[in-house]
């Protein structure tokens, strides 16, 4: 499954982000790749979507990638420390391709 | 009775109903019934009501060629469709009763038309999911009351020459006059309804709009109340801090630690999420922080330890990004954990030089067991240290454009004369400037730590 946010992931549309994210783990999705190309800004709200839906899918046996980072948003994952935590691809067909081989 | 003066009469009567329809229908019972409150009391009142009303309309009957059209049964209709079932039938008996003692051969068969246009109508009610029918559905259930009230009178009374002569008389006036006074009700009802509707609305709206004013209020004093007070005097250095808080709290803080004989925790933080939640979570980092930090020169140790407790206790993802260091003001030095927070810039004053302070640490809360490598840098006489957070750098001006980290490093490099203070007072007003009429979406968190000559 894939998902593809726009536009700037600040606190009133992580919100929507999160109910996405939320709804489709409840649908049974455990393998997500994010394709962030299409969002310039993420706040520290967004941030933290992202990292409950890896925990939650993490702890279902799943895991959620990122492909396609703008640097700014690179920039802001990298400082919070969040590119240890999560698995990030140039683009969401290497992402997905790391799911089919089992990774 | 010339037809003038025919129709002043039934003027009259409409004038009375209507007068009748906006008393009763302003009665706190009624509104009360309305908002679906069926209570024994509200019920007996509304039978007492509509009963009182059917009577009214046996004795207000108006005499046309010698046979009375009355508008007997609205009253309990209105009962029932309003009231349901009970109310219906007990408006319906009253009116019922009282036609019944008053004889006559069409007597059985008016009065129980009566009651059985009051069950109806509560019958209504009840197939209407225990609603209201609307004015349409009002007026049509009544025009079929009344033509049943007609078939009984029918069916009942004789001898049967002489029903049908009734019927033939009152059917039109009766079924015109009864449909008219309920169209004048259901018309009054649903105006009623609309309104209560708009109003409570209206209320809950507000209520919701007060306790969201309340919690960005408690969020705010929360955060404030653990901001600290004073700024520590630090030998051979000048410090200073700010913290804005945004109209909806973002968990932002900074705090000065008394780590052990003249060592200084510096922290500066940002929580993940708004308003009540991010302002009791900043409150539970600090403390663990705190705790964790005072007697404990390392700040990799401490700063592991505030981690794990952290992360045990973070539930949905909260995080907190944060830097912290203890400076020795003896050694000049500033052995610091950057645990995922936006780098503090080091201006050397000499050289113009930037050295920003990453470690690479993972912002807390993330992880249990999370490594926060630690570092070092000694600070100079000259040498400008800015700590802020990215309520700072992300400030946007016109056209989304942020304040960003260029613009903060020059807006220091062209103020580093300042003493910390005015520099703390000197950057947060550039940013609040640059925002201009913008709202500010997140707290503005500065820190100021200059060198200056000892003694």
């Amino acid at each position: 499954m894939i998902v593809l946010p726009t536009g700037r992931l600040d606190a009133p549309s992580s919100e929507e982000l999160k109910a996405d994210m939320e709804r489709l783990i409840g649908e049974g999705w455990r393998k997500i790749v994010a394709n962030l190309e299409g969002v310039d800004y993420i706040s520290s709200s967004g941030l933290r979507v992202m990292l409950s839906a890896l925990k939650k899918l993490r702890s279902l046996g799943g895991d959620l990638k990122l492909a396609s980072l703008r640097p700014y948003v690179r920039e802001t994952f990298e400082i919070a420390g969040f590119t240890q935590l999560f698995k990030i691809y140039d683009g969401e067909e290497e992402a997905a391709d790391d799911f089919r081989r089992g990774g | 009775m010339a037809a003038g003066t025919l129709l002043l009469t039934l003027i009259d009567k409409i004038c009375v109903i209507m007068v009748a329809a906006y008393l009763i229908t302003r009665t706190r019972r009624f509104c009360e019934v309305l908002d679906g409150r069926l209570t024994r009391e509200n019920q007996a009142a509304l039978i007492l009501i509509f009963g009182g009303f059917s009577v009214f309309g046996t004795v207000s009957g108006v005499e046309i060629f010698g046979v009375i059209a009355n508008v007997r049964d609205l009253g309990p209709m209105i009962g029932g469709l309003v009231g349901g079932p009970v109310v219906g039938l007990g408006a319906g008996l009253i009116g019922g009763v009282h036609r019944y003692l008053l004889g006559g051969f069409t007597g059985p068969a008016c009065s129980l038309a009566t009651v059985l246009a009051g069950f109806l109508g509560g019958a209504v009610y009840l197939l209407n999911r225990r609603r209201f029918v609307g004015v349409g559905g009002a007026v049509i259930f009544s025009a079929f009351a009344v033509s049943l009230h007609m078939l009984l009178v029918l069916l009942i009374s004789q001898p049967y020459e002489e029903a049908v002569m009734v019927v033939r008389e009152t059917a039109v006036p009766m079924i015109a006059s009864n449909t008219f006074g309920m169209l004048v009700f259901a018309f009054m009802i649903s105006n009623l309804m609309k309104e209560r509707k708009t109003a409570s609305e209206r209320d809950e709206y507000l209520d919701e709009l007060e306790k969201k004013r309340m919690e960005l209020s408690i969020a705010r004093e929360i955060q404030e109340s653990f901001l600290p007070e004073t700024v520590p005097e630090v030998e051979g250095f000048d410090l200073a801090a700010k913290s804005i808080p945004a109209k909806e709290v973002g968990g932002d803080f900074y705090d000065f630690v008394p780590v052990s004989e003249g060592r200084i925790g510096l922290v500066i933080a940002d929580v993940s999420g708004k308003s009540v939640p991010a302002a009791l979570f900043m409150v539970l980092s600090r403390a663990i922080l705190r705790a964790t930090a005072t007697g404990n020169p390392g700040p990799s140790e401490a700063a592991r330890r505030a981690n794990d407790l952290i992360a045990a206790d973070a539930k949905s993802g909260m995080f907190v990004t944060l830097f912290y260091g203890v400076l020795d003001p003896g050694s000049r030095t500033l052995r610091y954990v950057n645990a995922g927070h936006n780098p503090p810039a080091v201006l050397d004053g000499v050289t113009g030089e930037i050295t920003l302070l990453r470690t690479g640490g993972l912002a807390m809360g993330v992880m249990e067991g999370a490594d926060m490598e630690e570092r070092e840098i000694v600070l100079c006489e000259e040498d400008t240290v800015i700590f802020y957070t990215d309520g700072v750098i992300e400030a946007t001006g016109e056209g989304l454009e942020q304040f960003g980290i260029e613009r903060l490093l020059k807006v220091t490099r062209d103020n580093s004369h300042l003493p910390a203070a005015d520099l703390v007072r000197k950057i947060a007003g550039e940013v609040v400037a640059f925002s201009g009429d913008r709202p500010q979406f997140d707290d503005i968190t500065l820190m100021v730590l200059k060198g200056r000559r000892s003694g």
